[in-house]
């Protein structure tokens, strides 16, 4: 993975950067939500773009620069995080579980924007939105400009992807 | 003991909101629920006595902004408490302009709740 230097330049953060801000604005998500302290497993070894009984929650950016936040992960892994985010059982795909993504990836995309505004980018947030199924593809998740980090909580492993594109 | 009222469009972002306030510890006896800016000034004008209002900003039919607008053009003078998950100062600047007490940022803590809400319960 090698982040757009263009872009790089733009929100003047490294790969690096963006990638540890990613990586603590998901840890705060998560103890502070979740009640899950996840570990990073930063930098990705090998590109992943096929998911099985997965769920995956987006909100794109819109402004100076366009882009989409993503959180991908196991159904199973998905119903934890509901559960300890409701204080409710989740045992099933549903609105809760729906909700549940949908809002982790809300609260990163607000996150992951106040980095590129205080870059000087004016930056707008759409509403989050959350697929799942058996096996899907995210292709975005291979290209260049698109900074991907593994993470692991009670041993199951998700991803949080964020790319950005310079608007002309 | 008080009376609250959350309007936000996320049925899930309600239930967090509730649970954390009771793990705040705070004064709370009724939580009323409103799925946006349309629903909560019905639940104002349903007679029934709210303290403090918690409400999210984006929101479909009327946003948290109209809300806002909207209760305090109605004489109602309930404290209203934003929360963003932008946290831009000019989204919260605008907030406050339409009369708005205060904000506060997601993701939270019971205890940044306990915070912010404690003094206006």
């Amino acid at each position: 993975m090698s982040f757009n230097s263009e872009i790089a330049a733009a929100t003047k953060f490294s790969e690096d950067e963006l990638a540890k801000y990613v990586i603590e604005a998901t840890r705060e998500v998560f103890s502070t939500m979740v009640m899950m302290d996840p570990t990073d497993d930063y930098p990705l070894q090998e590109p992943i773009t096929r998911f099985k009984c997965s769920i995956t929650g987006m909100v794109g950016f819109a402004g100076t620069y366009s882009g989409v936040i993503s959180i991908h992960c196991p159904v199973n892994l998905a119903m934890k995080i509901t559960s300890n985010m409701l204080g409710v059982e989740c045992d099933e795909v549903g609105e809760d579980l729906n909700d549940a993504i949908g809002e982790i990836s809300n609260m990163l995309g607000g996150s992951v924007k106040q980095v590129l505004s205080k870059g000087g980018l004016d930056v707008k947030l759409s509403i989050p939105t959350v697929i799942s199924g058996e096996d899907y593809t995210v292709n975005s998740l291979s290209d260049n400009d698109c900074v991907v980090i593994p993470f692991k909580v009670d041993d199951e492993q998700f991803i949080v992807g964020l790319i950005l594109k310079k608007e002309d | 003991m008080a009376n609250i009222l959350i309007v936000d469009d996320s049925s899930t972002m309600r239930k967090i909101i509730s649970r954390s306030l009771r793990q705040a510890g705070l004064p709370i006896d009724e939580i009323y629920e409103a799925g946006d800016g349309i629903e909560g000034m019905a639940a104002l004008s349903s007679g029934k006595t709210i303290n403090l209002i918690l409400s999210d900003i984006n929101m479909p039919n009327m946003d948290g902004l109209e809300f806002v607008k909207a209760a305090r053009a109605s004489g109602n003078n309930t404290p209203i408490v934003m929360i963003t998950t932008e946290g831009g100062e000019e989204i919260i600047k605008d907030a406050m302009d339409s009369g708005a007490s205060s904000s506060i940022k997601k993701p939270f803590t019971p205890d940044q709740l306990q915070a912010v809400l404690g003094g206006m319960l």
